[in-house]
């Protein structure tokens, strides 16, 4: 009796881990099913393909598009990075560092572009940009990246900078430093984590941005996901798993450099 | 006086100010204690002074100087924090340096500064490392190093040796007040610990509720409390409840009958309080030295308390309860649980309290 | 803003005012003004050539209430969102306990691994959906190879309730995961030894307990469900029409902006129901 139930509850043990299993590879199997077709040999995607090449790869070296769309969409989000930095860093330290009234409604509107959906995010701006003639250039771009990588960093720098050991800058006040003298020595230096960390999440949110992107991108400014996106419609062949593949990876090396720097639940959560 | 603290004021919002009223001067080279319980408003006090928060009214003066406007950073004024908050990301000569860089000292200078600030803390040779790579105790001298180096007008102290486990803390405080008397350093010391302020101050200002309750010498701070909530927090105390009577004696409870040496308005309520240790203690019907001058009192031991050094009794006297407290010795406990037993205590150790608070 | 009255802080006045500017600038000039422009788009009308006519009118919010076909859109895209939402709880449950109740640099592993996918560009993975799904693709090639006929899988509602499930689950698992902070290991050792059966433990301790994080991650992907665009669009290849959808097409293919604006209105509403219910459950559950 007893020895049957424990061979019951062993039943019941394995038959939870292999559920486990299955929804994690439910998870990560469109992910990880790129790598086998991007080696496909055959025209069209196709389960099990017939052979295996690297012919996709070398037709992705040749499709001058792509390659536009990439070089761009880097830029791009490098562009978008270096100013996210630039503009959240000082703002979030001055939120965090002084008190004023209105303080969280700040927070609250400078943080609320994550709130729409990106839907409709993208039909306001693109209403407006047609408007100025910014629709198809690089300020207009940048400007719509900017709205959504902000929020995102300003949330990630007031958790780093509230997690700073605290009184040091208040120590370096006593011991003579200026209030800016402190922000360079000390301020920034025991913040770079949390830098680190914004600027990953920044250039990735930034680089896979595709919605706004289709509505303020036009048909002259090619970037990565919009290209991706139309070629799909048209095509199913295994260029996109080529293209996919290698942004899988990428994404990877952003992850580590989040994981390595604040951690990535506390990068993405808040 | 050196450092006058006149009429200082913190409020934050509607809520009832943190610090109201202060009032209190420092001669140079004097250690004078901030105590008081937690919330008292004694970090506030510090705060202020050396401009990390801003007061709402009053005025610090330096040497006769008004700073009440002045930036932290230009006050010259060391601070040694609770959590010591070294800079985790610079070595412990480049955080003993930090100050020294900010008034433009030559490198020359500054590395023969820190050295000597490094040696006078007994932490030769450590320079190099980071501070989480140090104990908690070289961590504190290292913030004690940096706190003087620079030689600041004044040295404040914010509980220093709370982070320190019992045995540190007792060097550590004795050290810092030979480093202070050394350098005849003009310091303020923030602390919720009476053994500590008494140990090593000059004068200590006791603090409640945002308010000075008293200023004095520790020996005048606990002989001559001013008021009941600093005989309370300096020392172990018992309260009773009493009237002055017509003949200059305290009727307690109307069974009980006790003297001081200063009598009270007939008739008035009273709060007396006499600290356990000065209480005697003898076995019923035993003779009670100089007893014209003593108060005496029949009561019976309910507990025994035995804790090392001393032994506490809990005597029912009168309806009440009285703690006593006796230094052991070898030879063991001389009362057991249900002696019956006289205690007395003299008239100077009896201390009065209009019962609404003034002595 | 001139509610910042700055008291007390090290920088002075307009070093902070100078901080906030820039940020506040994009906030302005690419969130506020377009946002509020749209809501006043809202109240235009296009004409057929896709011009915007003259003056305000409420024509266009008329003929939208007027036309059954958004009735049952709407519908459609709340019920996608409510049966999403479930599929993607049942699924993302186990899992989020499972990670939750592992120790040290398993547990880390295992959260970057059901995070991470968050990170990966939805085209990519939406892609590897048709990959899967695909009629020459892995799934029904593996099913004929065992000798049944499959399903179609792809350009229908199947293959996107399927997509965006796996697309919305670490947001749930990221919710849960937050939720199962709460709870104590010992909370459930001790329900063991006061002689709780299992399936107890789990129904009166760890169920209860894990709600407020339930509720959030459900609020959060029946939003992201209701505003998703790309997923739907790349499955359903333009077979199921929703909410977002339509947005997309009245945008840029018809180019009736004044029926997008309207769509987008009515899509924050279904958000801010959603929100109402949300906080409504909230109250109870504590």
């Amino acid at each position: 009796m007893i020895r049957g139930s424990m061979m019951l509850q062993g039943l019941i043990r394995t038959f939870q881990l292999l559920a486990i299993a299955a929804i994690l590879a439910f998870l990560l199997a469109p992910v990880l099913l790129v790598f086998p077709i991007s080696f496909s040999a055959d025209a069209y995607v196709s389960w099990p393909p017939s052979g295996w090449s690297t012919k996709w790869y070398v037709a992705l070296l040749e499709n001058d598009e792509m390659l536009e769309a990439f070089r761009n969409s880097f830029l791009l989000a490098l562009y978008v990075t270096v100013l996210t930095l630039l503009i959240a860093t000082p703002a979030a330290v001055a939120l965090a560092r002084s008190t004023f009234v209105g303080r969280d409604t700040l927070i609250s509107i400078f943080t609320a572009p994550l709130l729409l959906p990106s839907i409709v995010l993208g039909l306001a701006i693109l209403i407006i940009f047609v408007g100025q003639g910014l629709v198809g250039t690089w300020p207009g771009m940048i400007l719509g990246h900017l709205v959504i990588t902000l929020p995102y960093a300003l949330r990630v720098l007031l958790t780093g900078l509230g997690t700073l050991p605290m009184f040091v800058e208040d120590a370096a006040g006593t011991l003579g430093a200026h209030p800016l003298t402190v922000f360079r020595r000390i301020t920034l230096p025991l913040m770079t984590p949390a830098l680190v960390a914004t600027g990953a999440l920044s250039f990735i949110v930034s680089f896979d941005e595709v919605v706004i992107s289709l509505f303020i991108a036009g048909t002259q400014l090619k970037l990565l996901p919009v290209s991706l996106y139309h070629y799909v419609e048209s095509r199913t062949d295994p260029l996109v798993a080529a293209v996919s593949a290698i942004m899988v990876l990428g994404t990877l090396l952003i992850v580590l450099i989040m994981e390595r720097a604040m951690g990535l639940r506390r990068t993405v959560a808040k | 006086m050196y450092l006058k603290v006149d009429s200082l004021e913190k409020r934050y919002g509607a809520f009832d100010p943190s610090v109201s009223n202060l009032s209190f001067s420092l001669a140079q080279g004097e250690l004078l204690g901030l105590l008081g319980p937690s919330g008292c408003g004694k970090t506030t006090t510090l705060r202020m002074i050396s401009g990390m928060v801003a007061a709402t009214s009053g005025r610090i003066l330096v040497g006769g100087h008004d700073v009440t406007g002045l930036p932290t950073y230009r006050r010259n004024m060391g601070v040694m924090f609770q959590s010591y908050a070294l800079f985790p990301h610079m070595t412990v000569a480049e955080n003993v340096a930090f100050g020294l860089e900010m008034r433009k000292h030559s490198k020359h200078e500054i590395a023969k500064r820190v050295e000597s600030a490094l040696a006078m803390v007994r932490l030769n040779g450590v320079g190099d490392r980071k501070p989480r790579q140090l104990s908690g105790g070289q961590q504190q001298r290292v913030a004690l190093a940096r706190a003087l180096v620079f030689e600041p007008d004044i040295l404040l102290l914010d509980e220093p040796l709370s982070n320190l486990d019992a045995k540190l803390r007792d060097d550590m405080r004795n050290e810092i007040r030979e480093i202070q008397q050394r350098l005849r350093m003009t310091t303020i010391f923030v602390t919720h610990d009476q053994t500590e302020a008494m140990a090593i101050c000059d004068r200590i200002v006791v603090m409640n509720k945002g308010r000075l309750e008293q200023i004095g010498t520790p020996h005048e701070i606990y002989e001559t409390p001013a008021t009941p909530m600093v005989a309370d927090f300096v020392g172990r105390i018992n309260r009773l409840k009493g009237t002055w009577r017509s003949d200059g004696a305290i009727d307690i409870n109307g069974s009980m009958t006790i003297r001081a040496s200063r009598p009270g308005a007939r008739g008035a309520p009273v709060l007396v309080m006499v600290r356990p240790h000065r209480i005697g203690l003898v076995a019923s019907g035993s003779a009670i030295p100089s007893a014209e001058h003593e108060n005496v009192l029949a009561g019976t031991i309910r507990q025994v308390t035995y804790i090392g050094d001393t032994l506490q009794y809990s005597v029912e006297a009168a309806g009440a309860r009285i703690l006593v407290e006796k230094a052991t010795t070898s030879a063991g406990d001389p009362f057991q649980s249900g002696a019956e037993v006289l205690l007395h205590w003299s008239e100077q150790d009896t201390l009065t309290f209009a019962a609404d608070g003034e002595r | 803003m001139n509610t910042v009255s700055v008291n007390e802080n090290p920088f002075g006045r307009k070093l902070v005012l100078a901080c906030l500017l820039p940020i506040l600038l994009v906030n302005i000039v690419a969130f506020m003004v377009p946002v509020l422009n749209l809501a006043a788009m809202s109240f235009r009308a296009a004409s057929s050539t896709g011009s915007l006519e003259e003056g305000i009118t409420v024509s266009t919010w008329l003929g939208l209430f007027g036309d059954g076909y958004y009735w049952s859109m709407v519908g459609r895209t709340v019920w996608f969102g409510i049966l999403i939402t479930i599929i993607t709880l049942l699924l993302s449950y186990p899992l989020a306990l499972f990670v939750s109740r592992r120790e040290g640099s398993l547990k880390a592993f295992l959260v970057v691994v059901c995070i991470s996918p968050l990170l990966i560009s939805a085209v990519v993975r939406t892609y590897g959906w048709m990959v899967i799904l695909g009629d020459q693709g892995v799934l029904p090639s593996l099913i004929r190879a065992s000798g049944f006929t499959p399903p179609r899988l792809i350009n229908n509602e199947t293959g996107v309730i399927i997509g965006m499930v796996e697309i919305l689950m670490p947001y749930m698992i990221l919710s849960l995961l937050s939720g199962f902070g709460k709870l104590d290991a010992t909370l459930e050792q001790a329900a063991g030894t006061l002689g709780a059966r299992p399936f107890t433990v789990f129904r009166r301790v760890v169920l209860p307990l894990s709600l407020p994080g339930i509720l959030l991650g459900c609020l959060l992907c029946f939003v992201l469900a209701v505003s998703s665009f790309i997923t739907p669009k790349m499955l359903a290849g333009g077979r199921v029409s929703l909410l977002a959808t339509e947005i997309y097409d009245q945008a840029i293919v018809t180019l009736n902006w004044p029926l997008a604006a309207c769509l987008s209105v009515l899509i924050l509403v279904v958000f801010g129901a959603a929100l109402v219910l949300y906080g409504r459950l909230s109250k109870i559950v504590e």
